[in-house]
């Protein structure tokens, strides 16, 4: 996939500023992508801002990304990214313990607690499709209205059928490899005959391992039996194309990114670090939809560009302009400011930072809904140690899980889960290879071939399965503003208070004893111990959990059916302001037991047929 | 039409064969320079080279595709498959031969040399006598060692003519290969270029363009039919410092500059066997095993082409496994000659004695 020559800079801020465009669309990632290709494809004339680093994606620049990764001695998922102060970005290690009435400010995030979140989201080229995992599973047909059915959470304007054949464009867009019938489960349903464009991409040697000891067996949950068995996850990630897809047209896999013709890209080939940076662009990021749009000369890009305010017209309450500041240079301070215009203005920063950029315009909208409903997946992390070496480390990061609980009338009281079996050890949990690698060379004394049998041993051994816990709307989770919290351009930063709901609590409860059972079966010695001073700890029921974020941020502009009780329509068009779109996580009602990107990229493709008719109607002239 | 040289189908396989003989022959020399350059630098280099080895390894699919359609019986572990190198390629002026060297100036010229796009000036001159065969030599007219044709492109237009030939002779009979032995893209996907499943008149066309397309260029421009780069542009953008973008003119790159460090490489001995180390060391133990592991990923390919086009999966990692050892023996000096690293050397078999020139 080429990246044009020189699109990252071919447009002046001046230019742009004297330019009404069809649409303006806030953030480069894969919502603004999506919506930039659809809307471009007509031949709509459109402004993609983004607000960091502007270099054109070439293979170079992405393989430096790859070696700050390998050189980094924190390897979260930022740590591809340079540190780029006009543009801060949250990171998992600036996560500390909130006491009452002292907020977190040391990271970009201020934390007003109680709970501290280590969520993340990432502020490049690409936004956070460049370090997502890139699992894709769709929601169950049940998520979209769980109040309706279990008197939990919040009903969308939209059913699991109107949504299915955008996720299937979504899928072909991302290029997802899966198998249709392995993911009908739980009333997940398919267009008669579909298949995923590529073939689903196998389970790793740990997961068939916990197969052994999980399939065919039973949980009893609210008086009801379930069958679990170890199945594949959809995957965003090159594999073998499906020779019947689109009707036996087949797939053609999108390979690398790059501004010459030099690295066509490789199939999936297991890279256990392919969590935050995949290094052979198997893994899809949202340059390979931005490329294809900036193909288009119709298409421009303003990178370096932060928007701070959504300008409103008084008289007619349409967004007249977007204020940006824009940075010629990362490591200084200053910046222009300039007034972008378009017909549409949409909003696609992530659910943070379209809260964020909204509340710093003073448009907390009518339902005053804005910033609330803020929604991430909480994870549960449990870690045990296999009696005999199961392969740890190869595969990608995550290949297969637990999907049985993630639907079923318990839902009524406590909180479903998609249990993910993690190729990559104890990584996440407690720091592995590197601490068992200190442990074994500081305290055990270990060196040369001991040490060298020794770790290859433990690791391999090694079992990580991580609960992604449900977390259901709340309009105290929110996002705010606070004067007194800028970035150094000046921009007001995110206020995050967050409490993990007891709802969730008690589905963490479950996922510990759950977790228990399945190491029994697997004859395995549970080693999970949650630290009391973990920042992320929290108590339930006289027991203390340490709760990770997911990275699935959603529901701080909310989708709904009327103007008071949410921010956007179905459309993800903003019931106050008739040419402001809100895209993203931030639109959906719920996640679910589902990872967000497929669902958000699904909700892009139906929201960009509505601008299109809405440009249509109101710019069609005589 | 002048009256084709392949008129039997058995000509056919042997045109075949050193088809496959052929595509394969690059490789060996294309990775040893791949790996010859240190980790972490000369990304451009790498991937320019890394991705004409995957490509060549298509066309050596392509290959077995229509060596399969027409009903013959890929081998890539007959005696003699792989050359003994230095080797000749079929080129009109003889100037250059095909080692297996270092990533250098020098090699990047060899490799221009072999991807250079050539059409014979006239029918005539399409083979050359070049006397007796002194050296291991490719792209040889089957069963006519002295015969030479002057390009790549030129031999794949020989196959082209015999197959239309005996198409016209037996009909579609000709294409009696089992398609249960045809790879499809399900197995091989190199990102650029698409496998082409042969069944037919038209579908053998498709493939055998494909190959000489990818090398050369298609029609007198840098990029082939399907908008990939030519091989030869490729490589020369190294040459050149910069890279091509559309609608540039051969040899006038306007794109992105690169960077070649061409210190950055590790000094392989050319061209090197088993006899240039010591008996008992490490690196003879070593060169020995990395020997015969390639002979078993012959014998992998060889069942990938012969029905179980799934093996070609296993193939990608043994890929990685033939890295690793081709690696483990370039990044070690050759113990005695302080300036020159090792180098696999590709003796599958037992070597003859090397004839003086």
């Amino acid at each position: 996939m080429i990246f044009p020559i020189g699109a990252s800079r071919r447009t002046e801020h001046q230019t742009a500023a004297e330019t009404v465009y069809d649409a303006v669309v806030i953030g480069a990632g894969i919502s603004g992508s999506i919506i930039a290709d659809e809307l471009s494809r007509e031949g709509k004339r459109v402004l993609v801002v983004e607000a960091g680093i502007g270099e054109d994606h070439s293979l170079e620049g992405y393989e430096a990304y790859v070696e700050r990764f390998y050189a980094a001695a924190v390897k979260d998922n930022q740590s591809p990214y340079p540190v780029n102060l006009n543009v801060p970005m949250p990171r998992g290690s600036d996560v500390h313990r909130i006491w009452p009435g002292q907020p977190d400010t040391s990271g970009y995030l201020v934390q007003t607690g109680p709970f501290a979140s280590d969520t993340s989201y990432t502020r490049v080229l690409g936004g956070t499709t460049m370090h997502w995992e890139a699992k894709t599973p769709r929601m169950l047909p049940e998520d979209f209205d769980l109040r309706t059915r279990y008197g939990v959470g919040r009903d969308w304007p939209l059913s699991y059928d109107d949504l299915m054949p955008y996720y299937a464009k979504a899928e072909r867009e991302i290029g997802v490899s899966a198998d249709a019938e392995h993911q009908s489960f739980l009333g997940v349903h398919f267009e008669p005959g579909y298949v995923y464009p590529m073939q689903e991409l196998p389970l790793s040697y740990l997961d068939q391992t916990v197969a052994k000891g999980v399939d065919g067996t039973f949980v009893e949950l609210a008086g009801e039996q379930y069958e679990l068995r170890v199945r594949a996850f959809p995957q965003g990630r090159n594999g073998v194309p499906s020779p019947a897809y689109d009707g036996g047209k087949g797939y053609v896999p999108i390979g690398a990114v790059s501004t010459s013709q030099v690295e066509e890209g490789e199939r999936c080939q297991g890279n256990i670090n392919c969590v935050p940076i995949c290094p052979v662009q198997a893994k899809y990021n949202a340059a390979k939809t931005l490329s294809k749009a900036l193909e288009r000369p119709n298409v421009h890009l303003l990178a370096q560009t932060v928007a701070s305010r959504v300008l409103i017209d008084a008289e007619t309450g349409r967004v007249s302009g977007v204020e940006v500041k824009a940075y010629a240079d990362p490591d200084s301070p200053r910046y222009t400011t300039w007034t972008l215009r378009g017909h549409l203005v949409v909003l696609a920063a992530s659910a943070i930072e379209n809260a964020r950029l909204m509340l710093a315009s003073d448009l907390q909208s009518s339902s005053e809904l804005v910033g609330r409903n803020l929604m991430d997946h909480a994870y549960l992390l449990n870690w045990a140690l296999l009696p005999e070496v199961a392969g740890t480390y190869r595969g990608t990061v995550c290949t297969g899980g637990i999907v049985d609980l993630r639907g079923g009338p318990f839902r009524r009281r406590q909180a479903a889960f998609a249990v993910d079996i993690h190729n990559d050890g104890w990584g996440w949990a407690t720091g592995s290879p590197y601490s068992d690698l200190n442990a074994m060379v500081d305290d055990e004394n270990l060196f040369g071939a001991a040490l060298r049998s020794a770790l290859p041993d433990r690791l391999s051994r090694q079992l990580l399965l991580a609960f992604m816990i449900d977390v259901p709307p709340n309009e105290s989770n929110r996002v705010s503003v606070d004067p007194r919290y800028t970035d150094r351009l000046g921009n007001l930063r995110p206020v995050i208070s967050f409490t993990v709901p007891e709802y969730t609590m008690r589905g963490v409860g479950y996922a510990r004893q759950f977790a228990r059972q399945v190491f029994q079966r697997l004859g395995a010695a549970d080693c999970t111990r949650y630290d009391p001073t973990d920042p992320s700890y929290v108590t339930y029921e006289g027991e203390g959990y340490a709760i990770r974020g997911g990275n699935h941020l959603a529901g701080t502009h909310v989708m709904g059916s009327n103007r008071l009780d949410s921010v956007v329509d179905a459309d993800q068009r903003s019931w106050d302001h008739e040419n402001l779109y809100l895209v993203g996580g931030g639109s959906m009602p719920g996640i679910g037991t589902a990872n967000v990107t497929l669902t958000l990229a699904a909700l892009c493709f139906r929201s960009a047929e509505r601008m299109l008719q809405q440009l249509r109607a109101e710019t069609s002239r005589p | 039409m002048p009256a084709p040289k392949i008129t039997s189908i058995d000509l056919l396989y042997d045109y075949l064969y050193t088809a496959m003989q052929l595509e394969h022959a690059t490789i060996p020399p294309y990775l040893t320079a791949l790996y010859s350059l240190t980790p972490g630098t000369n990304a451009d280099a790498f991937h320019v080279l890394r991705v004409t080895v995957v490509e060549e390894m298509l066309h050596l699919t392509l290959a077995a595709n229509v060596l399969n359609a027409v009903g013959g019986r890929p081998d890539l572990t007959r005696p003699g498959f792989v050359p003994t190198y230095p080797a000749y390629l079929p080129d009109g002026e003889d100037d250059f031969q095909v080692s297996r060297c270092a990533f250098s100036k020098q090699a990047l010229d060899m490799v221009l040399n072999i991807e250079r796009p050539r059409k014979a000036p006239e029918e005539a001159k399409r083979t050359i006598d070049r006397g007796q065969v002194k050296h291991s030599r490719l792209g040889v007219e089957p069963n006519h060692p002295a015969m030479q044709f002057y390009s790549i492109g030129e031999f794949y237009e020989e196959i082209w003519r015999g197959v239309q030939y005996l198409h016209k002779k037996c009909g579609d009979a000709l294409f009696s290969g089992s398609p249960e032995k045809q790879v499809s893209s399900e197995y091989f996907y190199s990102g650029g270029g698409q496998i082409v499943i042969v069944t037919d008149l038209k579908s053998a066309k498709a493939a055998l363009d494909l190959i000489a397309e990818q090398g050369e260029g298609f029609g007198g421009t840098i990029y082939d039919s399907e908008h990939e780069l030519a091989h030869y542009y490729r490589f020369e953008q190294l040459k050149l410092g910069r890279y091509y973008q559309s609608r540039d003119e051969p040899h006038q790159p306007t794109g992105p500059k690169l960077r070649v460090d061409w210190d950055s490489v590790y000094p392989v001995k050319t061209d090197a066997r088993l006899s240039d180390y010591p008996e008992d060391s490490e690196l003879h133990a070593a060169a020995v095993a990395f020997n015969r592991s390639y002979a078993d990923f012959l014998g992998l390919l060889t069942r990938a082409y012969n029905g179980e086009p799934a093996l070609l999966t296993d193939a990608v990692v043994e890929m990685f496994r033939i890295r690793d050892r081709m690696t483990r023996l370039i990044h070690n000096p050759i113990p005695g000659q302080s300036t020159l690293n090792a180098a696999p050397t590709f003796e599958l078999q037992p070597q003859p004695a090397v004839v003086a020139s």
